[in-house]
């Protein structure tokens, strides 16, 4: 079976240490480098070509989110683990919208990197369990002070399907294979979902799916 | 050196003053007796003026009087003349009682002019006075012969007697009277002379003293512009000194600021870097320790269990005292997601809800702090002072200001009486990049913060 090549991106080498542990525990796993900081991590994903980055958020130089934005953009195979110390959405929609495919807390790395990088590396999304808390927390407090109603009582079972589906960051094509409707049907539902729940892009999507627990 | 500063001031003050006492009663004093010089010497010029005005009407009074007696005397003396010989020439034994008559009355006339002659005579005056009494004496002698002789006594020597006695004595008489005339116009002229004198001698003693106290005058004008000047470079220099202090007190709370954000973000990065990292590895390694450990040694597990709990509460306590020095979203993320994520902070903490609209800005570093420390000194008051339930937080960014907008519907309060701590921080740190700040606030209708920050030429299209 072919290891996944990970590189370790963070500026402190203790914190690079444990991950280290962390990440050869498992033999399926190959750590390739370290890097100290952003431009360094950027320029080791460019040489080294890995499956997955684990970036630390914060960062001297360059940071994490940047860095993220210029693997993706480079290296499109290459996936992102974020690792951060705040759950709050603002990190978690930034580093979604710079193509990051897992959000993980450090108090948790421990014990959730792995299926991070697992989740990472087979394309689909993974959050700490702490952070979907959070945000739900955040969601529940605003509808309650606002008055406003769930949007999520809108959706139709076909457009929840769907929108579980985008958010697990399936293509439109296999959406509709999976459910064995038409590529344009999956184009129109997504549509209206988005629509529905007010949102722009699949970042935002995916922090709500997030929010609402429908994906972890 | 702020102590040595306010002790060079202090002892600075006290000698700007003692010199500029004395010169205070000096100036107004050399003042009066100047002008007490002017008024004396023109009191003195007038009065001498007045004596002399005086004396020269005396003197005119004098000679008028001496002429007009003079010259009466004369006429008399004339009148006498004629009439003796119309007397001599009256026919023999028939004497004219008219001519006799007018003789007795001349006499007694010229008697009596030469007895008003005024008084105050000099002695030349006197002797030719008495040469006129003298000669009239003589003539008179020859008359009262004639008159007691009666007329026509003559018989025929009345001719000889008026061409050789009485022309003679005439003469005499006129020559007389003459040199006393040329004598008193001589004594007018000395007169005349004496008030010209006199009249010399206060022209240059006025010309004296109006020349002191022009020169005095002088040197007063010019001490007195002295002092003026010397007021004026003080009062200039004081002027300098204040206007450098309060710039020195505006750069030193502007450093101090600045000085408190560095230290914080050095606190905060210490707390992040050394302690926060040190516990996240700790955690770190309790966590495979403790999946690595046999199944059966439960109590360990217990025991590491807790550990990691007390090591992830202090992680916790750690970064948010760090978050509250500094918010690493300000670095990370920039300012609109650090004022986002201080909104949710505020809302999850407490019952407020906030609102955050703002437009992704790009700004230099102290900016970003500064909007930064706007908005929580704000929500922060709101909050606390105001119990709102919801603030809205706007950051707009216009061709080359920032501007700032944060309102409550809180219970509200009055900005010109109600002046925190707080609000004089926001001012401070406002002013300093050259913005202006304003708060909107009555009893009941909650407050508006309304802060433009002035950007740097470059930022605005950073």
């Amino acid at each position: 079976m072919r290891q996944t090549r990970v590189l370790l991106a963070d500026d402190h080498t203790l914190i690079r240490a444990g991950l280290r542990l962390v990440v050869e525990q498992r033999p399926e796993f190959l750590v390739v480098g370290e890097a100290a900081d952003g431009r360094e991590a950027v320029a080791m994903a460019q040489s080294l070509k890995p499956d997955v980055v684990v970036m630390d958020i914060g960062m001297p130089g360059l940071n994490g989110i940047e860095a993220c934005r210029q693997i993706r953009e480079s290296l499109p195979d290459t996936q992102v683990v974020m690792l951060s110390m705040h759950s709050d959405e603002g990190y978690v929609l930034r580093a979604l919208k710079a193509g990051a495919r897992a959000y993980l807390l450090k108090d948790s790395a421990e014990t959730d990197l792995a299926s991070a990088i697992r989740a990472a590396q087979e394309g689909k999304s993974f959050f700490s369990p702490a952070v979907g808390k959070v945000l739900l927390e955040d969601y529940m407090r605003t509808l309650q002070r606002t008055g406003q109603e769930d949007s999520y009582e809108l959706l139709s079972p076909r457009e929840r399907e769907i929108l579980q589906l985008v958010a697990e960051c399936k293509s439109s094509k296999e959406i509709a294979t999976l459910l064995n409707i038409s590529v344009y049907t999956v184009e129109t539902h997504r549509a209206r979902v988005m629509q529905k729940l007010n949102l722009r892009g699949v970042p935002e999507l995916i922090l709500y799916a997030v929010r609402k627990g429908i994906v972890s | 050196m702020k102590t040595a500063s306010t002790e060079s001031n202090t002892t600075a003050s006290p000698e700007f003053d003692s010199p500029s006492n004395g010169l205070r009663w000096v100036l107004p004093g050399a003042f009066l007796g100047l002008l007490g010089l002017i008024l004396i010497s023109g009191v003195a010029a007038s009065r001498t003026l007045h004596q002399m005005q005086q004396q020269e009407q005396l003197a005119r009074r004098d000679v008028a009087d001496r002429a007009r007696n003079l010259s009466g005397l004369y006429f008399s003396i004339e009148g006498y003349n004629e009439a003796i010989q119309r007397y001599a020439a009256c026919p023999a034994g028939k004497p004219d009682p008219v001519v006799r008559g007018q003789v007795d009355q001349l006499t007694a006339d010229i008697g009596s002019l030469l007895n008003r002659y005024p008084g105050n005579r000099e002695p030349e005056e006197t002797l030719l006075l008495q040469t006129i009494v003298d000669q009239f004496a003589r003539h008179r002698q020859l008359y009262t012969t004639i008159l007691v002789m009666g007329p026509g006594a003559l018989r025929g020597r009345e001719q000889e007697l008026i061409n050789d006695r009485i022309l003679a004595m005439r003469q005499q008489i006129l020559e007389s009277s003459g040199e006393l005339q040329a004598w008193s116009s001589q004594q007018t002229r000395r007169t005349d002379q004496t008030l010209l004198a006199q009249f010399g001698h206060l022209q240059a003693s006025l010309t004296e003293s109006l020349s002191v106290a022009l020169m005095a005058g002088l040197v007063l004008v010019v001490a007195s512009m002295a002092y003026i000047l010397r007021l004026e470079r003080q009062t200039r220099g004081r002027y300098r000194e204040l206007a450098q202090s309060r710039h020195e007190l505006e750069r030193l709370s502007s450093r101090m600021v600045d000085v408190q954000e560095a230290e914080r973000r050095s606190i905060s990065r210490e707390l992040h870097d050394e302690v926060g990292q040190s516990l996240g590895a700790l955690l770190v390694d309790l966590g495979s320790l403790s999946t690595n450990l046999p199944d059966d040694k439960t109590r360990i597990r217990e025991r590491l269990e807790n550990m990691k709990s007390v090591a992830e509460r202090t992680v916790g306590t750690v970064r948010d005292i760090a978050l509250l020095l500094r918010p690493s979203m300000l670095d990370d993320l920039g300012l609109v997601a650090a004022l986002e994520w201080q909104g949710r902070e505020v809302s999850r903490r407490s019952e407020m809800e906030v609102t955050v609209e703002s437009e992704e800005v790009s700004l230099p570093d102290e900016y970003n702090i500064c909007v930064y420390r706007l908005v929580q000194e704000a929500l922060n008051n709101a909050v606390r002072h105001a119990q709102a339930r919801n603030a809205r937080v706007r950051v707009m960014q216009h061709d080359n200001r920032i501007v700032v907008d944060v309102s409550d519907d809180g219970r509200g309060f009055q900005p010109e009486r109600t002046r925190g701590l707080g609000i004089l921080g926001m001012e401070e740190r406002v002013k300093r990049l050259g913005g202006t700040l304003t708060v909107e606030s009555a009893p009941g209708r909650g407050a508006t913060l309304h802060a433009e920050l002035p950007l740097p030429a470059a930022a605005g299209t950073a």
